[in-house]
């Protein structure tokens, strides 16, 4: 008798702690997130998968969201529409998530924010920059600088901050290019100075001689240049290989200790308006340079900073909504003066953030802070 | 400045004959389009990093890229071409490019996504001649590819080895007729095209500072509009249409504000010399 | 949803390979561009309903038609050219067309074409099932466009080309009609496929028409089984479904895909359901059916 106790005794504990352990994992709270793990696009991915998981790690070990911790369900999109749309149709259907993040590039952001807003699921949005992105539904939030927002702030920055008077623009021929750079330009001018030069390239230009040729013997004092970091430290390499003094100025494209590999010497003194402070003395911020160092192998990037608060975002709305959709959107619109890693959110309009822009430089080859803007007129997006 | 921009356009243009030649090589004997090609070219290329970390030397570099490259060319010729020559050529083709497929990937498994920086320090000077700069990392890649080149010319034009290869391009089995050694001048082909293809990789990477997975890619693209542009199978053909490529670029875009991506000019320069000359420029 | 979505896909590629087939498997003539006519279909498509407010109807059939013109015009180009070459030279119009569609603003640029209308009917948009359905019929359209093709007079003509172009010349075959007939035809279900794409996806941009996209249809054709319908279809199927299945290999899914397209090659030229694969003998075996006219010359 007492054996047959036992052995149900022993059946039901086990049973029980089954049981418990289905509840448990069950219990957890499942984002979405998708970036370009293969394909060109890969180191990209990479950084903002890293990213992402430290800040999950971080939740989670400070206890979960209300005690249920947090999973991120993770898809490559190869930066492809088609795997993007695939994906996305997957994780509103098959995977039981509350919310998405998107650590990606624009074009797989664009085509699946409809998906995602018309099942209902709010979206944080890391880096990806096309304006349409946001206009998908009221329940898009982008954690990145529009376009608009990034050129007329490279702009303040490169003509009251560097003093510059003649400013050659080289800026990139795809959807991020063309919008800062015409933003650069508008607000350029309006500062007062000259754009003595407008060229344009296409993604995955390697040979910048013919471009920067044209440039050597004409006094200028800066050049601005749209570009991510393969192509920014190139430009960077052939403007001092063929002894052209001006000043660099990029974008978000090239914060990355990438620029500082490839460029080498050429990097010093380069500037670029970003959304991270690698000075920012708060604690946070340091704890992630060190984390995704520890974690990755290099430093951080912006396409990870970016990607680690876009998962805290959400996160940060389902601890104020719980885990419904709709409320989860709700308290990201009415989210106010958050702390994010990569500048303070005083809030979103329309899914834009209104957040100071960072101007960092290479100095003695390491990136530190040079200045920021934030000027209302500058970093308000410009949405109705 | 044209004549800057000439320079620019000759250096552009020597990388891409390095590369384009094992295409032109391997289509001249066994009539294929060796897509593969691209990943023997980033194989050398990262051969040449692995080299450069370990001892700091460009020969050590230069070698090991052009080495490796070689092997890697052998083995896509034992398991991949050879086994296939009776099969319908598409079938070659499909396979070539899941080959390509497959290596880009394990690149990107092995070695990561993100660039490396191949920062080999020059002791060559940069030369001024009147209005023309020509800077140290232009200097090199011109002269490793002259030499490269001369020594390939020599080889195929003075050497009984090289006479085969010549004849076996021109008509495989009337060469096999006359009793050579089919295969081993196959071989030979994959061998020397592929080094060549090395020799580029590495100094892609060297003038770029830059080596990563997908560096094949846009090359390799180029390199089959290059070789249909000089003439499928001919090597001075293909060496013309490659600097001629290099220039024409270069020289658009210094003149023309009209940003299509370089692939496209290569092209519509092909198809261009299509219009007028269907066998290429020097083809038969 | 999500199997509809997948499905969707399927179709819309099977309709891509069953064109490649016309052209590359009955008419033999290489092409490494079919995804530029693709293209071509779905930005007419895209800027027809989204600038000029057409229908979706009417946008549909422009799209088939200006396709169908392009492909008449390589195929015109085609006839200059030896096979060889051919392949390469349609490769340069998929890189040239691409680059047409990222630098004019006309065509969106960089920033592509947004806001694509789904197809009406009676005024309702169509649901997602209804699109599935919509796509599947344009499969339909197609296999029986290719069937046609194959038993009528044009088919004969066509395989005569294939297999011998100067015997066929010399028995009277107008060798340049049947090219530009067979370019036209495959590159009109391309245009097809397009359209049924941009409304799909609602957003398009040059990106997703690249040579690289031309190289998977092609992939899907032969590894299917080039030069039979069975194949297209299936080779579209397997290889569209595949990558959805392989998500949990996430990181080596491409390296596999190349590996499988290799050893295909290498021990199964005749692809998964070609006339002298290993299954389609042994589904014959059981059924005892002939070898399909389409596919001889790739065993």
């Amino acid at each position: 008798m007492t054996r047959v106790c036992a052995l149900m005794l022993a059946i039901l504990v086990a049973a029980g702690g089954f049981v418990a352990g289905r509840a448990a994992a069950q219990d957890a709270i499942k984002i979405g997130f998708f970036a370009p793990l293969t394909g060109f696009a890969a180191a990209d991915g990479a950084s903002a998968k890293h990213s992402a998981e430290i800040a999950v790690e971080e939740i989670n070990v400070a206890g979960g969201i209300k005690g249920r911790k947090v999973e991120l369900v993770v898809y490559d999109d190869r930066h492809d529409s088609k795997e993007a749309v695939a994906l996305a149709t997957k994780l509103v259907e098959k995977d039981g998530v509350v919310g998405i993040v998107s650590g990606s590039y624009s074009m797989p952001s664009r085509v699946t924010a409809p998906i995602f807003a018309k099942a209902g699921l709010p979206v944080t949005v890391a880096y990806a920059v096309h304006p349409d992105v946001t206009k998908a539904g009221p329940c898009v939030f982008r954690n990145g600088f529009l376009g608009q927002v990034e050129g007329a702030a490279g702009a303040e920055s490169a003509v009251k901050l560097l003093k510059a008077k003649r400013i050659a623009v080289l800026t990139i021929k795809n959807d991020f290019g063309l919008v800062a750079g015409a933003a650069f330009i508008e607000r350029a001018r309006k500062l007062g100075a000259e754009i003595v030069s407008e060229q344009q390239y296409p993604l995955g230009e390697k040979e910048f001689g013919p471009y920067l040729t044209k440039l050597k013997d004409q006094p200028i004092d800066l050049i601005y240049h749209t570009s991510y970091y393969n192509e920014g430290s190139l430009i960077a390499r052939k403007a001092r290989e063929l002894g052209i003094k001006a000043l660099l100025e990029g974008t978000e494209g090239i914060d990355s200790p990438k620029y500082l590999e490839l460029a080498g010497a050429a990097a010093e003194g380069t500037t670029f308006t970003t959304n991270l402070n690698r000075d920012d003395p708060r604690a946070e911020v340091q704890g992630f340079l060190r984390k995704y160092a520890a974690k990755a192998g290099t430093g951080a990037d912006m396409v990870g900073a970016s990607a680690y608060d876009a998962v805290k975002i959400l996160v940060r709305g389902i601890e104020v909504g719980g885990t419904d959709p709709k409320a989860i959107c709700g308290a990201l619109q009415n989210l106010r003066d958050y702390p994010a890693i990569t500048g303070k959110i005083s809030k979103f309009t329309k899914g834009e953030v209104t957040k100071p822009v960072q101007i960092q430089i290479v100095r003695d080859g390491k990136i530190r802070s040079f200045g920021v803007i934030d000027n209302p007129d500058v970093i308000t997006p410009p949405v109705q | 400045m044209l004549l800057q921009q000439l320079v620019n356009g000759l250096t552009v243009g020597s990388l891409y004959a390095l590369m384009a030649l094992g295409l032109t090589m391997v289509y001249g004997v066994l009539r294929v389009l060796h897509i593969a090609h691209a990943a023997v070219f980033t194989l050398g290329a990262y051969g040449g990093l692995w080299a450069f970390q370990a001892t700091g030397s460009f020969w050590a570099a230069l070698a090991a890229a052009m080495a490796s490259a070689v092997l890697a060319g052998l083995a896509m010729e034992r398991w991949v071409y050879w086994p296939l020559l009776a099969k319908p050529p598409i079938a070659t083709l499909i396979a070539s490019i899941g080959v390509f497929i497959g290596l880009e990937e394990v690149f990107r498994i092995v070695a990561g996504p993100q660039p490396y920086s191949l920062d080999v320090p020059l002791l060559l000077p940069d030369v001024r001649v009147g209005p023309v700069l020509v800077t140290a990392p232009q200097l090199l890649v011109i002269a490793v590819t002259a030499a490269l080149l001369g020594a390939l010319w020599l080889f195929i034009a003075r050497t009984p080895l090289g006479l085969a290869l010549r004849a076996t391009s021109q008509d495989r089995d009337m060469a096999a007729a006359c009793g050579m050694n089919v295969r081993r001048v196959v071989t030979l082909n994959f061998a020397l095209g592929s080094a060549l293809a090395g020799a580029a990789g590495v100094l892609v990477g060297i003038y770029y500072n830059s080596v990563s997975p997908t560096m094949g890619g846009v090359t390799g693209y180029k390199g089959l509009a290059i070789i249909v542009l000089g003439g499928m199978g001919s090597i001075p053909g293909t060496v013309l249409g490659a600097l001629l490529v290099g220039v024409v670029e270069t020289i658009l875009i210094s003149l023309v504000d009209f940003a299509l991506p370089r692939d496209a000019w290569a092209f519509l320069a092909m198809i261009a010399v299509f219009l007028f000359r269907p066998q290429g420029l020097l083809g038969r | 949803m999500y199997i509809l979505t997948v499905a969707t896909f399927c179709g819309i590629y099977a309709i891509l390979t069953l064109g490649l087939n016309t052209i590359t498997g009955l008419a033999g003539q290489i092409s490494l561009g079919h995804a530029a006519f693709f293209g071509v279909g779905a930005y007419t498509a895209a800027i027809l309903t989204v600038s000029y407010r057409w229908d979706f109807w009417p946008a549909l059939a422009a799209a088939v038609a200006t396709a169908a013109a392009f492909g008449a015009l390589i195929g015109a180009a085609a006839i200059r050219v030896r096979e060889d070459f051919l392949a390469i030279t349609t490769m340069g119009v998929n890189f040239v067309v691409v680059a047409v569609f990222l630098y004019f603003p006309f065509f969106g640029g960089a920033l592509g074409i947004g806001g694509i209308p789904g197809p009406a009917l009676f005024g309702r948009e169509v649901a997602k099932s209804g699109f599935f359905l919509l796509v599947a019929a344009g499969v339909v359209l197609a296999l029986a466009v290719n069937l046609w093709l194959l038993r009528s007079w044009a088919g004969l003509a066509l395989l005569a080309v294939r297999e011998d172009e100067d015997a066929a010349r010399a028995s009277g075959v107008d060798v340049r009609k049947f090219k530009i007939a067979a370019f036209t035809v495959g590159t009109a279900l391309a245009g097809l496929a397009g359209a049924f794409y941009a409304s799909f996806l609602t957003f398009i941009s040059a990106g997703d028409f690249g040579f690289p996209f031309s190289i998977t249809i092609l992939c899907m054709l032969v590894f299917g089984g080039i030069g039979t319908n069975r194949g297209a279809i299936a080779g579209a199927v397997v290889l569209g479904v595949l990558p959805e299945l392989f998500r949990f290999m996430a990181d080596y899914r491409m390296l596999t895909y190349g590996t499988i397209l290799l050893l295909l090659m290498r021990f199964q030229p005749a692809g998964l359901l070609g006339d002298e694969s290993a299954v389609w003998r042994a589904l014959r075996k059981r059924r005892g059916r002939g070898v399909s006219p389409g596919a001889r010359a790739f065993q």
